[in-house]
């Protein structure tokens, strides 16, 4: 029976939402037409991450494990990839998009001789390959797209599907691997990470984004009130990120993250076509703005026409009020 | 230091644009200079400035392609090659990493460089596919280069915070626009740039004509997003604004 494989996403040790989204996904897709839905987990604790697996529903969960894993580098997880790819022969490999799965979603196609489709909002099956959707041109317009052969190689944008809970008695399989220091060539010196404490961004139920209008440290204060009492990340415009108010992993949009909370609040962002890009799936979207056109306000449910360093105090000390209650 | 930089034209995503019977309608001639392949000209000129040598552009597309080529040349770039397509073939990343990759065979090199993703499609695999097809260690979505001893240091934005990762020559990377601001042509730069040297080569005299059942990714049409209709505007005192919206988002939707 054929396969489709989802490839997890683990970060310090906790499988990322995302990966959970697709693997919920190909779960439907395989009950639907017949086919075995399996998860690969590549990974320094691959073993321990493979039993947490089993409430998503996977039919078989594969795990290459190895302490090269622990950070991420591409060439050790290509070979991963590719011994595995061999063994299970799966007709869909699909990815959550994330900085390590772009990092080698080109190579591995280039490697399998497969069609490869990047940042999917939908996939289906058809009768050889896969159809789907993905955003274009910084997320204006819809592109339809298809991509035939086997296998073909996906990744999906974060919150494109919901990540379905459905209990399974999964069978893990170990996957043989080696791995020599010398096959390496790239060598993985330092890792600078200032937001490890923080929400994760992509996986935030409330986001907090701050734009060039946030220009002190009076605003970086209220952002981080904010985001505190709403239990929200803290993301931000390439504004501030290139300014470097902001750490480069918090911006959101086209050139950053995508984001797809239940709440996102816009301070003192504009609008950008390519800012939007990232948080136009959020569910309820706030802005605050001085300027009564800017283009944010055109998909804001609610917007917030003023300078935010007097609209700011206020909000925050109303919603402290309904957290306390 | 020889950098070769893969630059591509794109559409502009400025210009308006229409969507009929799934056909997507723009204006042919606003195209730009992908804003990630700027970025990685621009570093690939800073760093041949400090370290001596020489940035030559290649580009993959139709005729009027060559005004984008002739942009990257008045930014500073010595030499550029326009590998000629009709425009019309509908090929996908991995067909122009394999056109680019047939053109680099035969090439000596210490890096290649590439934008991270094409700004129109944000497609994000011909850097990674071009490095597998040339066996070449690469690294991706670089914020910042820096070259010693035959070593390009890259940081990169990773999943995990900014990885500093070494990669050797000859290797491979792909460049995040939050590198640098790309320096703007200046008329000196612009005049100079028409007498740079342009190799112009068809796919055929390349050995890369791609046939199209190698392309096995297709695009089908194109359909609006759905429309997020904008909600309410709030305007007024800030203090009773601001309680109000607060308000709102507890009782009317449930979000806080
Ligand atoms: C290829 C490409 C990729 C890009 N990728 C991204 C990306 O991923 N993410 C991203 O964010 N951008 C991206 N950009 C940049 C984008 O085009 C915009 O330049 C950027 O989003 C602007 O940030 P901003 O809204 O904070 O700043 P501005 O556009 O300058 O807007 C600031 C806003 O703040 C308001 N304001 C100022 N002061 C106050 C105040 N006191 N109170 C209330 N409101 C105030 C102003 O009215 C204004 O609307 C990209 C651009 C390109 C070309
Ligand atoms: N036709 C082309 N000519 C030159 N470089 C290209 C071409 N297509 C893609 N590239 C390079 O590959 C990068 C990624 O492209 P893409 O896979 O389309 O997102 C671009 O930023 C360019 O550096």
């Amino acid at each position: 029976m054929s396969t489709l494989l989802t490839v997890i996403s683990v970060n310090d040790g906790k499988i990322k939402r995302s990966s959970l989204e697709v693997l919920s996904r190909c779960n439907e897709l395989a009950a639907d037409n017949g086919l075995k839905s399996a998860a690969l987990v590549i990974d320094a604790n691959a073993s321990d991450i493979a039993e947490k697996l089993k409430e998503y529903g996977p039919d078989t969960i594969y795990t290459i494990e190895n302490p090269i894993f622990k950070n991420h580098l591409n060439t050790p997880v290509l070979k991963a990839l590719s011994t595995a790819l061999d063994h299970i022969q799966p007709q869909l490999v699909a990815f959550p998009s994330t900085e390590s799965s772009k990092d080698v979603l080109g190579a591995l196609a280039a490697n399998k001789e497969a069609a490869a489709l990047s940042d999917m909002s939908e996939f289906e099956l058809t009768e050889n390959g896969v159809k789907g959707k993905r955003p274009v041109m910084a997320s204006k317009i819809i592109s339809a797209v298809e991509a035939t052969g086997s296998p073909v190689i996906i990744s999906v944008r974060s919150g494109s599907y919901d990540a379905v809970e459905k209990s399974s008695d999964a069978s893990i399989e170990a996957i043989d691997f080696n791995f020599n220091d010398d096959e390496l060539r790239i060598t993985l010196k330092e890792i600078i990470s200032s937001s490890s404490d923080r929400v994760d961004l992509s996986e935030a139920e409330a986001v907090v984004a701050a734009g060039r209008g946030v220009k002190d440290e009076e605003g970086r204060n209220m952002i981080s009130e904010l985001a505190s009492i709403l239990n929200a990340g803290i993301g931000a415009s390439r504004a501030l990120t290139e300014a470097g108010d902001y750490d480069p992993s918090l911006q959101i949009g086209q050139t950053g993250k995508v984001v797809s909370p239940q709440l996102y609040i816009g301070v003192a962002i504009s609008g950008a076509i390519q800012h939007v890009a990232g948080m136009a799936n959020s569910k309820v979207i706030v802005a605050i703005n001085k300027d009564p056109d800017a283009p944010i306000f055109d998909i804001a449910d609610y917007g917030l026409v003023g300078d935010l360093y007097k609209i700011l105090p206020p909000f925050i000390e109303e919603l402290k009020k309904i957290k306390q209650n | 230091m020889k950098f070769y930089v893969c630059i591509k034209q794109v559409p502009d995503v400025y210009a308006p644009l229409q969507i009929k019977d799934g056909q997507l309608i723009q204006d042919a001639d606003r195209n730009v200079l992908n804003a990630y392949d700027a970025s990685a000209v621009e570093e690939a000129l800073v760093l041949t400035e400090q370290h001596g040598g020489e940035v030559e552009v290649v580009l993959a597309g139709p005729e009027k392609a060559k005004e984008t080529l002739r942009k990257a040349l008045a930014m500073g770039a010595h030499k550029g090659t326009h590998i000629v397509t009709n425009g019309d073939e509908e090929f996908d990343s991995s067909a122009y990493a394999k056109i680019l990759a047939k053109f680099f065979s035969d090439k000596e090199y210490d890096f290649i460089s590439c934008g991270k993703q094409s700004q129109d499609t944000d497609a994000g695999l011909a850097g990674s596919m071009m490095a597998e097809l040339l066996d070449l260690p690469y690294a991706t979505n670089a914020v910042d280069l820096k070259f010693s001893d035959g070593t390009l240091t890259v940081k990169r934005q990773g999943d995990a915070g900014q990885e500093i990762i070494d990669v050797p020559s000859p290797g491979l990377v792909t460049c995040s626009n939050d590198m640098n601001d790309p320096r703007i042509p200046s008329l000196k730069g612009i005049m100079q740039s028409k007498r740079k040297p342009v190799d112009t080569i068809s796919l055929d005299d390349l050995g890369a004509d791609i046939s199209s059942d190698e392309v096995k990714t297709k695009v089908l049409g194109f359909e609006e997003k759905p429309e997020r209709e904008a909600g309410k505007k709030y305007e007024g005192e800030p203090d009773e604004i601001a309680r109000e919206v607060a308000q709102l988002l507890d009782t009317e939707e449930n979000v806080i």
